[in-house]
């Protein structure tokens, strides 16, 4: 099994430098299809799915590797390799930020900025810190997982058989956006939401930009400013969009921030 | 009552919950029904957002999943939500969506609509548990049938080790009465000599079934080696002398076997000795039990039969099952293992023949059939 088939790598686009586009829990890659193609004609842009994800392989899923985000952060340095990436850009949406950081720990060449968008070091909150969620949120959530599968796959099913709104998304997105299988879910919302990787953050090296929307339940703007005091020499930008999926929501203000610091 | 009332009427007292969020995901218009169900006023929710109205894991739910959905495709049917009332008690409902974009794809507005779910997740969730509750019960059944596995292979092993350390001791026995007939015994004595070969023979025959069984369970396969009898009649009546003297009974035998034969003789003698062995406990004392073997056709046809009581055609079925025990004559239970008739089929099936039974009020009769000469 290829890492380009395991994790569903789709390469893109022309130019010397190349642009990683990592989705966070929830999605797949199909979060970026707004974002991404505003890269193309400078970038070689590429795509891929989180193995649990999309179209990735999921006969690859191993729980104890994919037990913590190192396990991730792992099959991005080994996507970087295969690709031969050297000081690309990586754009990483909620927990795939971190990830992306923990893999430019791992590979320090591949790797020369770093976007994160809503990112979050930990989510439950700490002895002076507060990450949003009480350990009986995270709880809450990990065991309604099995409620909220049920209604997502009665409830989505015939939500996703019709695009006829928009039409251009096409079968493609509905089919991916099915592909979510409901044990690793559970599995990758265990590790996104308990996940503490605040002490990696002074370690990171790359460029960093932090893109913070207003509004986000997930990462609060107090998160985004920990993370910029955090990363040496990191930047925050806080976007006028609302919520926690700016790249969908808000796609032009993303795009010009990013365009900005590369 | 003109339109405009007539629609807001429509509108607040829709038999649905109704929203409408604005382009930042502002509670702007809310129906009665909706504020009804949740127990709020206008002023308690607008400018909230959908997700003020979700419990924490709800949210994240809708924020990682729905929310792009919705973005992606402009709309969303039938997504179960759990919306939080003023006193904090959960109402589950379905919601639909839809969000109106002007021309530069720009999210302007977003419409709702909530549909009670009360009585349908409370049978998804029992749906659900139910699966829950049959995935663990085949979990369990799968553990339990290896264990069994297990112990059924354990006994097999065990009683194969048993049956072939019995041997020595049997034969033992069998030489030292062989010794003891030679001498010069009372009539007494004799009798008891001729009572004890008997039971030791018979002690033979079931440890030659136990190892046959438990060589054919344990993947050996019951072994034949076959080679071509002149004369299978000497076996024959050297079985019926056997069981007739260890019984005290008549055998009426009638063999016509004017062709040789090519048959594992060792085997042949332990068929037509389970099945006389079998014949005699089984059958009236009164009547008489028969051994016929001949030729028909292209076949070696042996048969054993009693009078007596019929097999109840319920048992017919289970008889060559390995330790089914029907009851005896007297209605006694069989002394035996329920091996017999099993060995007795399977030494049929490893010669390519087949054992059969007819019974009826006149006589049981059981019918070994094997393809003369036939290699297989």
């Amino acid at each position: 099994m290829s890492v380009i088939r395991r994790n569903n790598v789709v390469v893109s686009g022309h130019g010397e430098k190349a642009i990683v586009f990592s989705h966070g829990f929830g999605c797949d890659q199909n979060m970026w299809r707004f974002v991404a193609p505003e890269f193309e004609t400078r970038f070689q842009t590429v795509l891929f799915d989180h193995v649990g994800a999309g179209k990735s392989d999921l006969g690859a899923y191993d729980p104890e590797k994919y037990g913590d985000l190192h396990g991730y952060a792992e099959d991005l340095v080994e996507i970087g390799e295969a690709l031969g990436l050297k000081q690309a850009v990586f754009v990483g949406h909620s927990v795939s930020a971190m990830i992306g950081a923990l893999a430019s720990l791992k590979a320090p060449d591949m790797f020369e900025a770093l976007v994160m968008v809503g990112p979050s070091p930990r989510y439950i909150d700490d002895i002076g810190y507060k990450g949003g969620f009480s350990p009986a949120d995270i709880e809450e959530l990990l065991a309604s997982l099995a409620d909220n599968h049920m209604g997502w796959s009665i409830a989505m099913a015939p939500a996703i058989m019709g695009n006829s709104d928009r039409p251009e998304l096409g079968q493609e997105l509905a089919d991916s956006f099915c592909r979510t299988d409901p044990a690793i879910a559970k599995a990758f919302a265990r590790v996104t939401f308990t996940s503490d990787n605040r002490a990696d953050l002074p370690r990171v090296t790359a460029r960093t930009l932090i893109l913070q929307c207003k509004d986000d339940i997930i990462a609060s703007e107090a998160i985004g400013e920990y993370v910029r005091d955090h990363i040496p020499g990191s930047r925050l930008v806080v976007l006028d969009a609302t919520g926690h999926c700016p790249n969908l929501s808000a796609p032009r203000e993303v795009v010009a921030a990013i365009q900005d610091f590369v | 009552m003109d339109h405009d009332t007539d629609f807001r009427d429509l509108f607040d007292n829709a038999p649905c919950g109704y929203l409408v969020l604005n382009d930042k995901g502002r509670i702007v218009l809310v129906n009665e029904t909706l504020r009804i169900w949740l127990d709020l006023v206008d002023d308690e929710l607008l400018g909230k957002r959908l997700l003020d109205l979700l419990p924490v894991a709800g949210r994240v739910f809708y924020e990682t999943h729905f929310a792009p959905l919705l973005r992606m495709q402009g709309f969303f049917h039938e997504v179960a939500l759990d919306v939080v009332r003023r006193d904090g008690t959960r109402l589950p409902v379905l919601a639909n969506a839809t969000q109106r974009v002007d021309a530069d794809g720009e999210v302007k507005e977003t419409r709702i609509a909530l549909f009670q779910a009360t009585s349908r997740r409370k049978y998804e969730r029992e749906l659900f548990e139910a699966n829950e509750a049959g995935d663990q019960a085949r979990k369990e059944i799968e553990t339990l049938n290896k264990a069994l596995t297990e112990t059924g292979r354990l006994r097999d092993e065990f009683i194969a080790i048993l049956g072939h350390d019995l041997r020595n001791p049997v034969a033992a026995i069998g030489g030292g009465m062989r010794i003891l007939s030679k001498e010069d015994l009372s009539s007494r004595g004799q009798q008891v000599v001729r009572l004890i070969d008997g039971s030791v023979a018979r002690m033979g025959r079931l440890i030659d079934d136990v190892l046959d069984l438990t060589r054919g369970r344990m993947g050996g396969g019951l072994t034949i080696s076959r080679k071509v009898e002149e004369d299978l009649s000497l076996h024959l009546k050297q079985v019926v002398a056997e069981l007739s003297t260890g019984s005290g009974r008549r055998i009426d035998v009638e063999i016509d076997l004017p062709e040789p034969v090519l048959v594992d003789a060792g085997r042949i003698d332990q068929l037509v000795s389970n099945l006389l062995g079998n014949a005699l406990s089984h059958g009236a004392e009164d009547k008489p039990v028969g051994l016929s073997a001949r030729v028909a056709g292209h076949d070696l046809v042996i048969s054993v039969s009693n009078g007596g009581d019929p097999i109840p055609p319920e048992t017919i079925g289970r008889l060559f099952q390995p330790f089914f025990r029907g009851g005896d004559a007297a209605g006694r239970h069989e002394q035996g293992l329920g091996l017999g008739l099993h060995i007795a089929s399977e030494i049929a099936k490893a010669h390519g023949g087949t054992l059969s039974v007819s019974s009826s009020a006149e006589k049981t009769t059981f019918e070994f059939r094997m393809p003369i000469g036939a290699e297989n």
